[in-house]
């Protein structure tokens, strides 16, 4: 467990202000934000390398605020692995197993153990200069598992890899944070992360934490356009809300019209005025004949571009205001869409988020 | 960027010729000077070798007190930042201004038997002036700022990363110190002391100052040409010459290494 409360700290051009986060027992956590948003900086005051000036930082159950790094029992892993060169893979790996009473005999199992578990057991007695970057980021989470922390912390370690390393050693993070029920905090600027891997979710910038929550949470109702641009929903647009309609269902709401340039939507809104409406690509559905529906907002459109991720294809359409819909592949294909054609797009109004 | 005319290209490398030779005509004239007779000669003179055993020994102490005085220094330089860090880097680079005679007697007005400080450090046995402490006093002086910064480039080439991991692994502040950025600085530090003794071992002007007697091989050679003439000095120049070459070349060859 790591709780955070009311964190601040100044360290060089880094602030931190008013840092408060959860992550529970065995959970995996993750700070999101820019680069220069103070994530590294704040796993740093975690570890106990950067100096808290307000607030607490507890760690399963103690406090640990004023404590030096070296009796909090964390591991750190850095995002460019920080590997000490003088040192062989073996050597690495055993480094924080030296303060440990142990017999040679053991302290090599252990070592032998955790490079199993990464798939670099027959690294052990190489040199570290010459490791690819995959190896080396496995070194490092190996150095950082073998005594055994309570918590791990990660600064952006998929950065520096290229995709198929990455996804195989984020398969063998999660495997070992699942069997050894490790709690994690885990920066990165990498949304996409975030939804695979985290339990709560916190988005952080300029030093402060803007959103925290489930991760589908935050990607389903951003609470303001930054995040929203930032965890890559796509469709963002700035406009202007005005009431159409009586009280809805829910209280609080009504109905309402949301004008952005020449885009029209009808929504439920909590308010008048100024707004960002957030529409996820998965939202808007396209057609080449209008549809039937009265609860629907449906326009008409020109396709501009076609991104083909596999299974999924992004569709970026003008009507207006620019957008993108995110369709499967095999749809696309099916109905010939093209840069040209035109099209039909309709979104529900309950999928318009405004804030 | 593109090349200029051929006529510039040339008109630089000779520029830059006349330099290199002016700096390897006059060592390479004074090395094929001296003959081998005299040369041996002056290695049978027992002042001469006592002169020489004494610089190397006088700079080889200044070294060692330079390094534990100034490495603390040198990392927290490279490390910390704080108030009056820029003035004390000043400081220390200080001495490379002064003419040395001036250092020599400021430190004879610092450490004489009449000053606060020599004053009760002679009464334990410790004189400066005209006595071997002086000379290590004032290599000390000129020496030192080459090793402070030599090590604190050598520090902070060293990722502080590295010692925060090395923290979140159990090791306290000093243990990391020694087990992680001691050993990766180790070797810039240790072409900063060679450069350091080096530079100890060539000092003249300071030294002659607080102390002619016992001689170093620099106020040796001094004092063959101004007693005996430039023919008596040359022998004794061209050895000292050839150890400085020695000490040089070993110092390169570790910063090389560095850069591999």
């Amino acid at each position: 467990m790591i709780r955070l409360a009311g964190v601040g700290l100044r360290l060089g051009e880094f602030t931190l202000r008013d840092i408060t986060l959860d992550v529970p027992e065995g959970g995996y956590g993750l700070v999101i934000g820019p680069s220069g948003s103070g994530k590294t900086t704040l796993l740093e005051a975690v570890a106990g390398l950067a100096p808290v000036s307000t607030g607490s930082i507890t760690v399963r159950g103690q406090e640990v605020t004023y404590l030096p790094p070296e009796r909090r029992g964390l591991g750190m892993v850095y995002q460019r692995y920080h590997l000490f060169p003088h040192f062989t893979v073996g050597q690495n790996i055993g480094y924080g197993l030296d303060r440990h009473r142990m017999s040679v005999s053991e302290r090599r199992a252990r070592v032998r153990e955790v490079a199993d578990a990464l798939a670099i057991a027959d690294l052990l007695e190489r040199g570290v200069r010459r490791l690819s970057g995959g190896e080396a980021q496995r070194v490092a989470l190996a150095r950082a598992l073998a005594p055994r922390p309570s918590i791990l912390l990660l600064d952006e370690p998929f950065a520096s890899l290229d995709p198929s390393t990455r996804e195989g050693i984020r398969r063998e993070l999660e495997r070992i944070h699942e069997q050894e029920g490790i709690t994690i905090l885990h920066v990165t600027h990498d949304f996409d992360e975030a939804l695979r891997l985290g339990d709560v979710v916190a988005v952080m910038a300029l030093g402060e934490i803007v959103q925290q929550g489930r991760p589908e949470e935050v990607f389903r109702h951003p609470n303001s356009p930054f995040v929203a641009r930032f965890i890559g929903a796509a469709n963002v647009l700035p406009g202007q809300v005005t009431r159409t309609g009586p009280a809805g269902e829910r209280a609080g709401t009504f109905a309402a019209r949301f004008t952005s340039s020449d885009l029209v939507l009808d929504t439920i809104a909590e308010r008048e005025g100024q707004a960002h409406a957030v529409v996820q690509p998965e939202d808007i559905a396209l057609s080449h004949t209008p549809q039937a529906s009265s609860a629907r907002n449906q326009f008409r459109g020109e396709v501009v571009a076609v991104e083909r991720m596999g299974p999924l294809t992004y569709v970026h359409i003008e009507a207006g205001r620019r957008l993108v819909a995110a369709l499967t592949t095999a749809s696309v294909d099916g109905m010939g869409i093209a840069p040209g054609s035109q099209v039909f797009a309709t979104i529900k109004a309950t999928a318009i988020h405004l804030m | 960027m593109t090349k200029p005319a051929p006529w510039i290209q040339i008109l630089l490398a000779g520029l830059g010729a006349v330099l290199v030779l002016f700096i390897v005509g006059p060592l390479l004239r004074l090395l094929f000077k001296a003959s081998p007779a005299s040369l041996a000669e002056a290695l049978r003179d027992p002042e001469f070798s006592q002169s020489i055993l004494l610089t190397v020994a006088t700079a080889t102490v200044a070294t060692a007190i330079a390094l534990v005085l100034g490495i603390p220094l040198a990392y927290l330089l490279a490390r910390r930042e704080f108030r009056g860090r820029r003035l004390l880097q000043g400081i220390v680079d200080l001495p490379v201004v002064i003419p040395h005679p001036v250092a020599g007697l400021a430190l004879i007005l610092f450490l004489g038997r009449r000053s606060p400080l020599g004053a009760p450090l002679a009464e334990l046995g410790l004189e400066f002036v005209s006595h071997v402490p002086g000379i290590v006093a004032a290599m000390l002086f000129v020496s030192a700022p080459l090793l402070v910064s030599g090590a604190r480039e050598a520090f902070a080439s060293v990722d502080p990363r590295l010692e925060r991991v090395a923290r979140s692994l159990g090791d306290t502040p000093l243990r990391a110190f020694r087990r992680i950025t001691l050993p990766l600085a180790g070797r810039g530090i240790l072409a900063g002391a060679i450069l350091a003794w080096a530079r100890a071992v060539s000092e003249f002007g300071s030294i002659v100052i607080i102390t002619y007697n016992p001689k170093v091989a620099s106020v040796y050679i001094f004092d063959r040409f101004t007693s005996f003439g430039l023919n008596a000095a040359i022998p004794a120049a061209v050895l000292l010459l050839v150890l400085a070459l020695l000490v040089f070349g070993a110092a390169r060859l570790l910063e090389g290494r560095e850069l591999r």
